[in-house]
Parts: C-alpha cells; sequence; structure tokens
C-alpha cells in the first residue's frame, strides 16, 4: 500500500510517500515551481507525479491551509489543522500534546488531548511572525537565513509590530554600528515576541515544534523560558505531508 | 398568584405548595431578545465587566421585570450569587436565602429543605399537613417530570433534537410559572416528537456543565453528522430519577450539580456507558470557578472532552465553531466509516 501526502505550503509544496507505514520517499520544491513545473489546471489541479519522480501508488491525500489551492485530482483533502495533528501523532505516537507549527506565512498552534484536536490558534492578518519574516530580514543583512537562526544572545530591540518598519529599523540599528550578531539575535527576538500572545493560552509542560522555523534554535532558546521541554519534531517540515499520509493509512485500512 | 424569582434549580415544589408562581431569571434574562441590555443594567449598577454574565442577566432580568420576592441558592451554586442578593437586598427586593448543605447527607439535605418550608409556612414545626401538601405538589409535578424524561429518551432515538433537549428539560426548573399549562405544552410536544422519523447520526455528544449562553450550538452541531444526546445539568434540573425518591428530600439528596464534582462524574459516567456516547462537550461559562473542573473531568472521563467557554454573546463565535468542527472531524475518523 502506497500512499502520498501532499502539503501545499505558502512557500514550499511538501510531498511525501509512504509504503507500509514507513516514509519511503520526501520531496520538498518551492510552491511556485511546483505549480508551473509540474501540474497543468482544468478546474482541478493535475500532478505530473512522473515528473515528480512518484510512479504508483494507492491513495492521496492532500493538505493546504485554504489559502491556496489543494483541489487535487483524485485526491482527499483534509484540513491542515488536522494534517498536523496526525503528522505529530505519527512522528511522537503521542495522543496528548501541544504542537506549534511556524511556516512561510502561518501560524498554527494545535492540542490535541486522547488524540482529539481541542484548541487551535492560528495567525490573522499579518504574518510578520512567520518564515518570510526572517526571509526579508536575511535579505536586509545580507545573510543567509541559517546564519540569523544561530544567534540568540544580547537581541536587540525591535519594535514594529510591521514586517516593512521592522526593516527600516532594522537598517536604522545597522547605521547605529549595532554588532551583526546583535542584529540576527534581535530579529529572532522579535519573532518571538509576536508568537508569545499565540501560544498564551497554551499553556503545558512541553511543547512540540514543526515547520520551516522549527530549524530556528535561537526562537527554541527563547521558546525554553516557557515550557519546560521542547521538542523539534524529526521532519519538521515535512509534519502536514506525514500528517496527510497517516490519514490516509487509516482511511485506506477501513 | 404572587410571583417569586428563583437563581437557580430549588425545591420548587414548596414555593408552588406555598401559593407561588416561579420564575426562573436565568430563562427570562436568556430568552429575552433585551438579554444584552440586562447585562448593560448590572454594569451599570457598578457590576464588574469581569463577571460571569449569568449573574449579571439575572439581575437585570430582576429588575426590569419587577420581580420583588427572589430566592437566592447562597451554597451549592455559586459564591457571586451571595454578593448578588445583597446587592438585590439593598434595591428593595425580598430574598429568601437557600443552601444545598456542603455535607452531602440526608439528614443534612432534610434540615436544610425543612429551614426553607419554615420561611415560606411560617411555623415553628414542618407538620404533617405541610408536608402532605408539598408531596402532593410533589406528585402534581411528575406529571412533567415523566414527559421530560420522555423527551430525553426520544433524544437517544434521534427524534427530539438536542435543543429540545435542553429546553425541554431546563424549563422545569421553574415550570415556566405555569404547570399544568406547562405540562400540556410538554404533553403535545412528546405525541409530536414521538411521530417523528429518527434522524440517526453517527457522533452521539454529551454536553456537560452549566447551560449554555449560546443555545444555537445544538443546531451547530447537527449540520455536522452529530447531535447532543445528553444534556447533563438540564437533565438535572427536570429530576429524571423523581420517582425513585420517597419524599422530596430524597429527591433533592439525589440531585447531583450543587454536590460534589465526585458525585456529579459518577452519573455522567453512567450516561455515557449507557448512551454509548463518543465525545464530550464541556462548557464553562468566563470568570466561572468551574473552569478549574476541567482539570478533573478530563482525567476521569476515558474519552475525548472539548472544553468551550461562553461570555456574554448568545451565539457561538468563530473560532468556537472551527474548535468543534475540528473536534467533530477527529471524532468521525475515530469512529471510522
Amino acid at each position: 500500500m502506497r500512499i502520498v501526502g501532499i502539503d501545499l505550503g505558502s512557500r514550499f509544496v511538501k510531498t511525501l510517500v509512504m509504503e507500509d507505514y514507513k516514509i519511503v520517499e520526501r520531496i520538498c520544491i518551492s510552491t511556485v515551481s511546483f505549480y508551473k513545473e509540474y501540474c497543468s489546471f482544468n478546474g482541478r489541479l493535475k500532478v505530473d507525479f512522473k515528473k515528480l519522480g512518484i510512479d504508483s501508488f494507492d491513495f492521496g491525500v492532500s493538505t493546504g491551509y485554504g489559502r491556496n489551492n489543494v483541489d487535487i485530482e483524485n485526491f482527499n483533502i483534509i484540513n491542515e489543522l488536522k494534517a498536523h495533528a496526525y503528522g505529530a501523532m505519527y512522528q511522537t505516537g503521542l495522543k496528548d500534546f501541544i504542537l506549534l507549527d511556524v511556516g512561510g506565512q502561518d501560524v498554527k498552534i494545535i492540542k490535541v488531548e486522547k488524540g482529539v484536536l481541542t484548541d487551535i490558534e492560528l495567525n490573522d492578518k499579518c504574518a510578520a511572525s512567520c518564515g518570510r519574516y526572517i526571509e526579508n530580514m536575511a535579505k536586509i543583512l545580507e545573510t543567509s537565513i541559517d546564519e540569523i537562526f544561530s544567534y540568540y544572545k544580547n537581541p536587540v530591540e525591535l519594535n514594529s509590530t510591521c514586517a516593512v518598519f521592522s526593516e527600516s529599523e532594522l537598517i536604522g540599528k545597522i547605521a547605529e554600528g549595532v554588532p551583526f550578531e546583535n542584529l540576527c539575535a534581535g530579529v529572532n527576538y522579535s519573532l518571538y515576541k509576536r508568537l508569545k500572545p499565540l501560544l498564551t493560552r497554551f499553556k503545558g509542560k512541553s511543547l512540540l515544534i514543526s515547520g520551516g522555523v522549527a530549524e530556528n534554535k535561537a526562537l527554541l532558546e527563547y521558546l525554553k523560558s516557557d515550557y519546560d521541554e521542547i521538542n523539534v519534531l524529526n521532519d519538521s517540515k515535512f509534519n502536514g505531508a506525514i500528517g496527510c499520509c497517516y490519514f490516509g493509512i487509516l482511511k485506506y485500512k477501513k | 398568584m404572587k410571583k417569586i424569582g428563583i437563581t437557580t434549580t430549588v425545591p420548587v415544589e414548596v414555593l408552588y405548595a406555598a401559593g407561588y408562581s416561579v420564575v426562573d431569571l436565568n430563562n427570562i434574562f436568556i430568552t429575552s431578545k433585551d438579554y444584552l441590555r440586562y447585562i448593560e443594567i448590572a454594569e451599570r449598577d457598578g457590576f464588574p465587566k469581569s463577571l460571569c454574565a449569568w449573574i449579571k442577566g439575572i439581575y437585570g432580568a430582576c429588575i426590569e421585570n419587577g420581580i420583588d420576592e427572589v430566592v437566592g441558592v447562597i451554597e451549592g451554586d455559586c459564591s457571586n450569587t451571595k454578593s448578588l442578593i445583597e446587592v438585590l437586598k439593598s434595591k428593595g427586593v425580598k430574598i429568601y436565602p437557600f443552601s444545598y448543605p456542603a455535607k452531602h447527607t440526608i439528614e443534612e439535605v432534610k434540615k436544610s429543605i425543612d429551614d426553607f418550608i419554615k420561611l415560606f409556612f411560617k411555623d415553628e414545626l414542618v407538620d404533617s399537613n405541610i408536608k402532605e401538601k408539598i408531596e402532593d405538589t410533589r406528585q402534581t409535578l411528575s406529571k412533567g417530570r415523566v414527559l421530560a424524561r420522555r423527551i430525553d429518551e426520544l433524544t437517544c432515538d434521534f427524534k427530539a433534537t438536542g435543543l429540545e433537549n435542553h429546553i425541554y428539560q431546563i424549563s422545569l426548573s421553574d415550570f415556566n410559572g405555569d404547570i399544568e399549562g406547562y405540562t400540556e405544552i410538554l404533553k403535545e410536544k412528546v405525541k409530536e416528537i414521538e411521530l417523528r422519523k429518527p434522524k440517526t447520526k453517527k457522533i452521539k455528544l454529551a454536553y456537560i456543565g452549566v447551560p449554555p449562553m449560546t443555545p444555537d450550538i445544538y443546531d451547530f452541531i447537527e449540520k455536522y453528522d452529530a447531535q447532543i444526546v445528553y444534556n447533563e445539568v438540564q437533565r438535572e434540573f427536570a429530576f429524571p430519577r423523581f420517582d425513585r425518591a420517597k419524599d422530596i428530600y430524597e429527591q433533592y439528596y439525589d440531585y447531583t450539580y450543587p454536590y460534589s464534582l465526585e458525585f456529579r462524574l459518577k452519573e455522567i459516567e453512567k450516561i455515557i456507558k449507557e448512551r454509548n456516547i463518543d465525545g464530550v462537550i464541556h462548557y464553562t461559562q468566563a470568570f466561572c470557578y468551574r473552569a478549574i473542573d476541567d482539570i478533573v473531568i478530563k482525567r476521569k472521563l476515558n474519552i475525548p472532552v472539548l472544553n468551550i467557554e461562553g461570555d456574554k454573546l448568545n451565539c457561538l463565535d468563530g473560532r468556537t465553531k472551527i474548535r468543534i468542527e475540528a473536534f467533530l472531524d477527529m471524532l468521525m475518523d475515530l469512529k471510522g466509516d
């Protein structure tokens, strides 16, 4: 039994193949490239799986947060919150957890109890607490995202709510001669400050992290002050796609 | 008939036997088009913003509707009521206190109810004549209780809706101020429901906790393949086990709502098992101490529990709808096709 799970994110499309409950294939393609080079559209999205390197499969499940077209031909659509809940269940074996997923434009916090979703929080109106913000700030600092992720000590204060104003604020700090490390830490800390209010209703001992921003070591350091344990999922970027496959397995079995 | 307001379910048999028409202030408040104005009246009179909307609504309903006699439950419901009746007293409302005893024994319940009876029958002793009068009233009310119980059964058969289950049981707290009239309404309703074809749903839910500020929750859930088939507190207000009690004392001893969470959970667990319930919605009111109960409830019940909170609005907000939707979605997965 081969199951394909596709998570159509705002920055990347993650495709995953599971065979007999094991992950056998992971493909991550930028969202724009995926639509332009691997898809055709005739009322529904038709994916060229051969081109993707996937031969045959028994069942397909896709997700995407409604802001993106997720209507792939012959695929079952599930909502993204559920996909992430199943992904974390598959990866950890836990039935009770809080998961923070920070993607390119979306922040999702979900609470699962006894294997059922019981609470959620999503960013709305603004995505300055997501990956795209870090990307923009990396451009200003003329460095890589990974470089920014590695600094967390002595963050410079960046107070703007708006991601665009934050850029001018950062330029102002560069002009003041603030060291590069503190600038990077400041970017990470400002992201954390935007995430913190979303987490207020999700107090607990431990927190699971997924999404591209899970690679942000600095953010994890800041979160350690709010939780006893921070656990980054192994396949953090692919969690949504894993959830699709896991849901597919459950569905296909029946 | 003189009207008397109540702040929650009390031994209503005593009040009807004493010649009153009973008005549950909660029901006047929540069924009014002006429900927000009642809250506004309370806040203008100094009730804090960070206080349970039910208390403010009860206050507004009492003041606006010229209710000048009220039974206030000072033990076994919530401490906010204690202060509420102080304010009502200062406004000239005549207050009759009633306490569900902290110690849950038949002797203590008897003592509380006897003290309550003495307030209305002005006797030093509760003699056999008074007891007989109250027992006769209890028997008169029993016709309505049997019918409400029937509606509860019909909900399990998917003939009655979750909202009907809620309304027709909760209304027995005061019998809508008219025992005979309301019993007739129940009789007609039962007849009508019995003739319906069942609308079977895949997911059976229990609703536990105080009645909702948001009655639209029932219809919202039924838009999916799910239905609330058990309303914990509303069912207690209707006293479904009344005929197991030999008198009023036993009936109010066997009432779960005002006593310990452990005692409430025994009945909840029994019904969950009997009715094959798949999930629980635990409703709590903003600023209510009962939100703390959720810790124990989630630990004790072995099926998924969703805790939702209501505040001032009488309809579900978007976030709560999404949460209910996601909860139902995953319950469906657990249940399989």
